[in-house]
């Protein structure tokens, strides 16, 4: 038996300076070279829209939009960063884990990762059809 | 951070300073620190005049005799000796209890005790604003019901269900009534005489009072059967052992005295308060009362914010302490059990807050809530623009 109430609203150092100045939010219109995805849905609590220009094989800027907990928004803020110089390669090989590691993510939330990860693929397919 | 601003006295309130005098008095050596059950001496009969002015005080407050007051250490032990109490004393007489999908946990977990224990619960779901109505109950009843548990106050959204009406028709129908009345005291006048309740649980913390005691009314004309769950020194007429505890009992008996004194100017100055937070909180869009938004405490607010997920709300606005009925933010397992019964979705029911004001809330506190409300909704609702 655990004697704390919750520790799902303990933050770490990371997901708050995410949470509260978050890097690159809203969305590219789309245009030539712009890809966009979506993964997740807002009545199960998780949503992540992902849209990022494309310049040759390299993702040139990113920008995140998500409906979630304070630790999806410090994620697709973390990402949006993440996703600048990386190749289709990369993307399609991008791992949940790297997040989850960057932010100290607790286990009980590591699921919704999963989505972001979903999204991270879908934007690759995107990519792909691009080219 | 510090948070700076409390709103949530539908949780629990601070002492007021007042009570905290009196209670302070019985426990230096200089006070009545006495044993109330050590009739052989001078501090026991000295804090046993204490325990009974509070005693009467409490009674005074909801329309009780003295002798009807039975000390607990607070709402849950109230219903829990009420409910288990009168069931397992009546329990050859008829095995099935009416109750309500909204009721505090403390009444639901007795009740579910119960069924373990081989007796019947209906379950009353209340209307879409929360309100349980009085032919719902006597739809309900059956030949072998023994008892209705019903709360007068619901403690998320603050609204009111008629007592009296229900107490009335469990009368004229030989039912026993008790009613969880932890939300009521200092809000709403409570007369259980008038009322027709035969049992009725009320706790300190929620009116200025400390945390850690309480009280169960219980009819003694007729008696109305009651088997004790705490086992001992005989105390309370042997409904309910344990040493009374003096300036927890003598802090309960003020704080009800000033609820009583002070209800009506409280709850007008704090109905101007919730109203005035409900408009600036409306201005935002979106944004959806909970409950019924008449019949209803003066110093509740639970409103659901489209558009907004519930624990980033609650972590945005972490400068305000109020109540979310996100599942992260409580213990619970789930979204607001109470918010779904009304028939909100879960999302809307994680997207819920509930501000709760009190004596201590002012004009200022409340301009930053809107503030804060306003300028966290609006930011959250950018971020998931797209999705």
């Amino acid at each position: 038996m655990s004697f704390e109430v919750s520790s799902a609203l303990d933050y770490s150092a990371t997901v708050i300076e995410h949470f509260e100045r978050p890097r690159n939010p809203g969305h590219f219109d789309p245009a030539p070279g712009v890809i966009a995805a979506t993964a997740g849905r807002r009545d199960q609590g998780v949503q992540f829209h992902l849209s990022a220009q494309v310049a040759g094989p390299v993702i040139r800027a990113a920008r995140f939009e998500v409906y979630g907990c304070p630790h999806c928004i410090a994620a697709g803020s973390w990402l949006s960063q993440r996703l600048v110089g990386a190749t289709l390669d990369e993307l399609r090989s991008w791992n949940w884990r790297e997040a989850a590691d960057a932010l100290q993510m607790p286990a009980e939330k590591r699921g919704r990762l999963l989505i972001l990860e979903d999204a991270v693929r879908a934007l690759a397919e995107a990519w792909a059809r691009l080219a | 951070m510090n948070t700076a601003i409390y709103l949530d006295y539908a949780a629990t309130t601070p002492v007021d300073p007042r009570v905290a005098e009196r209670m302070i008095e019985c426990l230096l050596p200089t006070g009545e620190h006495g044993n109330p059950s050590s009739a052989g001496h001078a501090f026991g009969r000295r804090a046993r005049a204490l325990v009974e002015k509070a005693r009467a005080q409490v009674a005074a407050s909801i329309g009780a005799r003295p002798e009807n007051i039975v000390w607990t250490s607070g709402a849950t032990e109230s219903d829990n000796l009420a409910i288990l109490g009168v069931a397992r004393f009546h329990a050859d007489r008829g095995r099935h209890i009416v109750s309500s999908r909204t009721e505090h946990k403390a009444v639901l977990d007795a009740l579910k005790q119960l069924e373990r224990e081989g007796f019947e619960v209906t379950y009353l779901k209340p209307d879409s604003q929360g309100i349980v109505h009085p032919q719902q109950v006597s739809e309900a009843l059956r030949s072998d019901t023994q008892l209705v548990s019903l709360m007068h106050v619901n403690n998320e959204t603050g609204v009111i269900n008629d007592i009296a009406a229900v107490g009335q028709l469990c009368r004229e129908r030989g039912v026993l009534f008790h009613v969880d009345a932890a939300q009521s005291v200092g809000k709403l006048p409570v007369d259980v005489q008038a009322q027709c309740v035969d049992l009725l649980s009320v706790t300190a913390h929620k009116a200025y009072g400390p945390k850690g005691i309480g009280a169960l009314y219980v009819r003694r004309q007729p008696p109305v059967g009651l088997r004790p769950i705490l086992h001992g020194g005989g105390q309370e007429s042997g409904l309910r052992s344990g040493t009374l505890a003096t300036h927890q009992i003598v802090g309960m008996g003020a704080a009800f005295e000033l609820a009583a004194a002070e209800r009506e100017a409280d709850c007008a100055r704090l109905r101007v308060l919730r109203d005035r937070l409900w408009q600036g909180l409306a201005a935002v869009g979106n944004v959806e009362l909970n409950g019924h938004p008449e019949q209803r405490v003066s110093n509740v607010l639970n409103a659901s914010f489209h558009g907004v997920e519930g624990e980033s709300l609650q972590f945005a606005l972490r400068e305000l302490a109020v109540s979310a009925g996100s599942a992260c933010s409580s213990a619970s397992e789930e979204a607001s059990y109470v918010l779904r019964a009304l028939g909100r979705s879960d999302q809307l029911a994680q997207s819920s807050l509930r501000f709760s004001l009190g004596r201590f809330t002012t004009d200022a506190e409340i301009d930053m809530a809107i503030e804060a409300v306003g300028r966290e909704v609006r930011r959250l609702r950018q971020l998931g623009n797209a999705t």
